[in-house]
């Protein structure tokens, strides 16, 4: 970094130095130059005065010889067209003049003795006349050392020159100090952004990391509200069916309280099965019976229950415009999605209010029709925070032991298990609406109008085969079908159960789902192939195999089932076969 | 014309003096004596007609001699290619092979271009004054304007195989082709 920042500023600085370093050598050069030019130009005229004098020293020394001096005069004025030679004298052996001139006009010195040293600004040079090897005489030839203008322009030339030349070396140079601290803008650039994208970068991965850590967090969080809400619960109910048990072990108990407790056991034990549904419902692996129902004939059916539900306060509303309302799910499931939100509009108005249900048809993206059941409050609403949370299990804004946080995430389990969809408006002072979103269906199917008759409880004693690898429950299925007169063989697992029907005849198999080893459905699937006339009642706690393929046809019960139930699924089953 | 100018001269000079002419006659001589041995620096001879190896170049006085000893002084003074200049006087032409140049004065006896014309083709540089009459050699004084001038026989120097410098010729008050 500092390296980097170190090198330009050198750049910057040695680029004027540069500069001033080649104008000096080229004012140098130039000195050097017009030093040597002059050197050469000197010479050169010493040596064509020299010639000049060698010139008229021949040309004169007859003239000289015989003492001409009109012939030797005539050769000395032949120069005088050349105006830089100042004077000439041509004198003879004696060093008498003979002939010459002065340009100044001043005289031409009488012998060669009086003759004075040459100036600066001349050029003196001599020539020696002579004749066949003897001395005749000598000529003098004094000539300007330079021509003043000519040195001058020669000067200004080179000055000129030197101007042009220092002129573009600076020009080059500024450019290039220019183009360099450009570069070096640039580069600065480049690499504030490059940190800037680091930085961005490293911003960016913190934050997924963070984002991960509080999905992580609500993860937690929700698992323990799930357990400690599920353990709150349960623990209540245990409370109760401990103490009633507790009681009734006690001897001497009066019949009354007898029945007493035991109707309390099989309460909570109801109101338990009732909250794993619900968690189920939730987790989407509630086995659900779907039925073709019109959502519009249901509302109408369950405007006494909802009015009931909700108080005397609050007045019910229903606006049933869906056109067409014919929807397959599952009935129970429905009404108690729709009994969960009005609960919860109802507990929105505690000052009472209006509870408006509608129903309109509308259409997805894909095409897909749909009917929208709407159910609004004129309650106290919710900010958004509470608004994105309420389908959350044991999410819940009432005080401890007034609901369960269970309701609304049955209504989201049930709404996404069957292909639909639930939306939550609400402002907070101004009431909120939840509408449930669920696919119609096209075709004509039987609409159920109510619960199914319910099969008469006095029937032949049958052989049945249970099969169930739990053992407390096998025995308790034992006991109870055996009271009721049946006949019954247990087996601990499937392949168990088909060596034993295939060694003897049943009239029904009651069998679990899950077990290791063959499964319930494999089970069925089997007895089908080999014996199909022996009807299969299966009964699960849930099974995400029956909850993804279905049961086959076959009839399902739900764990914890009662008495009733599985005397009246058996019965169905085997009346069925017999048909 | 020359010589009734020096005459015309020489009786103007008797009206101022009577030493006069004699003055300016010696003058003239004594110049052509110095004249004389300096010729023989702007002459090439053919070869063969030069002196051999140290042997001095020889000037002739043919004839009567009007120089004296004043010759004898200026030739002692030249140098010529660094040979000396000895002068000899000859009664006739008979002997003058020897001469490179050679002063023919004519005599009584014999006359200018009689004595010239025994030189035969001889590589001689012969000079006539115009004073002795009319008879040319090769070079030939004349006095003008007071001043000891000469013309110079480029065709004569040809015949004997001499040639003139320019130099010389420049000099020349005319110069016969």
């Amino acid at each position: 970094m500092n390296a980097r920042r170190f090198s330009p500023w050198m750049g910057w600085r040695s680029a004027p130095l540069a500069i001033f370093g080649i104008a000096l050598l080229i004012l140098i050069g130039g000195i050097g130059v017009i030093y040597q030019s002059n050197a050469i130009y000197a010479r050169a005229r010493v040596e064509q005065t020299q010639s000049f004098a060698d010139i008229l020293a021949a040309s004169a020394a007859a003239a000289v010889d015989f003492d001409d001096r009109t012939a030797a005069q005539q050769a000395a004025d032949a120069y005088r067209v050349n105006n830089q030679i100042r004077m000439i004298g041509i004198y003879d052996r004696e060093g008498r003049l003979i002939a010459g001139y002065d340009r100044s006009g001043t005289p031409v010195p009488a012998s060669i003795a009086r003759i004075s040293a040459a100036g600066e600004n001349e050029i003196r040079v001599s020539s020696p006349i002579t004749q066949a090897g003897q001395h005749i005489g000598i000529v003098y030839l004094d000539v300007d050392k330079d021509v003043r203008f000519r040195a001058i322009a020669r000067y200004l030339v080179l000055f000129g020159m030197f101007l042009l030349a220092a002129l573009v070396v600076a020009t080059l140079g500024l450019a290039q100090t220019q183009l360099r601290r450009a570069n070096r803008a640039l580069e600065d650039r480049a690499e504030a952004l490059a940190e800037s994208n680091e930085l961005l970068a490293e911003q960016m991965e913190e934050r997924a990391k963070a984002e991960e850590q509080l999905r992580q967090s609500q993860k937690m969080q929700a698992l323990g509200q799930l357990t400690g809400g599920i353990a709150h619960d349960f623990n209540n109910l245990l409370t109760v069916i401990q103490g009633s048990a507790d009681m009734l072990c006690r001897p001497d108990l009066a019949e009354a309280k007898r029945i007493r407790f035991a109707q309390a056991i099989v309460q909570a034990a109801t109101n338990a099965a009732s909250l794993t549904s619900q968690l189920l419902a939730f987790a989407r692996r509630q086995p659900l019976k779907p039925e073709q129902i019109d959502v519009n004939a249901l509302i109408r059916e369950m405007e006494d229950l909802i009015a009931r539900t909700v108080g005397e306060r609050i007045r019910v509303e229903t606006e049933l415009n869906a056109e067409s309302s014919r929807i397959e799910v599952d009935r129970a499931q429905l009404q108690s999605a729709i009994l969960n939100i009005a609960s919860n509009a109802r507990d929105a108005m505690p000052a009472g209010g209006v509870l408006t249900i509608s129903t309109s048809s509308n259409v997805r993206e894909d095409g897909t029709k749909m009917v929208e059941i709407g159910i609004a409050d004129t309650g106290m609403g919710m900010d958004p925070e509470t608004a994105d949370r309420i389908f959350e299990p044991f999410f819940t804004t009432k005080v401890m032991g007034k609901g369960t946080g269970l309701g609304l995430s049955q209504v989201y389990g049930f709404a996404s298990q069957s292909g639909g969809d639930v939306r939550v408006e609400s402002n907070p002072g101004k009431g909120s609406k939840l509408t449930l979103v669920l696919p119609c269906v096209e075709t004509e199917g039987a609409v159920a109008d109510g619960p199914r008759v319910s099969v008469a409880s006095d029937q032949p004693a049958a052989s049945i085969l249970v099969v169930e690898d739990n053992e407390e429950v096998g025995a308790f299925a034992e006991t109870l079908l055996s009271e009721l007169g049946h006949q019954v063989t247990r087996a601990s697992s499937g392949e168990e159960a088909l060596d034993l029907a295939r060694a003897r005849r049943f009239d029904v198999v009651l069998s679990d789902v899950v077990m290791p080893g063959m499964g319930g459905l494999k089970l069925a699937q089997i007895l089908d192939r080999e014996q199909p006339e022996l009807p299969v009642v299966l009964a699960t706690g849930y099974s995400q195999e029956i909850t993804e393929s279905g049961s086959g046809g076959r009839p399902v019960i739900l764990k914890p089932y009662r008495l009733a139930t599985l005397s009246e699924a058996l019965a169905s089953a085997m009346q069925g076969a017999r048909t | 014309m020359l010589w009734r100018t020096g005459l015309q001269a020489c009786l103007g000079a008797i009206a101022l003096t009577l030493c006069a002419p004699a003055i300016g006659e010696t003058t003239d001589v004594a110049v052509k004596a110095a004249f004389l041995p300096r010729f023989a620096r702007y002459v090439t001879w053919p070869a063969g007609a030069t002196p051999k190896g140290g042997d001095p170049f020889v000037l002739c006085v043919i004839g009567s001699d009007p120089f004296g000893s004043m010759l004898d002084q200026a030739a002692a003074s030249q140098v010529i290619d660094g040979r000396r200049i000895i002068v000899r006087r000859l009664d006739s032409a008979a002997g003058a092979n020897v001469c490179q140049v050679a002063f023919v004065d004519g005599s009584r006896s014999e006359p200018a271009g009689q004595l010239i014309a025994a030189l035969g083709h001889a590589p001689v540089l012969t000079v006539t004054d115009a004073a002795n009459g009319g008879q040319r050699g090769i070079i030939h004084f004349a006095v003008v304007n007071g001043r000891v001038r000469f013309f110079i026989d480029q065709q004569a120097a040809a015949q004997r195989g001499l040639t003139i410098s320019s130099r010389l010729l420049a000099l020349a008050l005319g110069v016969k082709q």
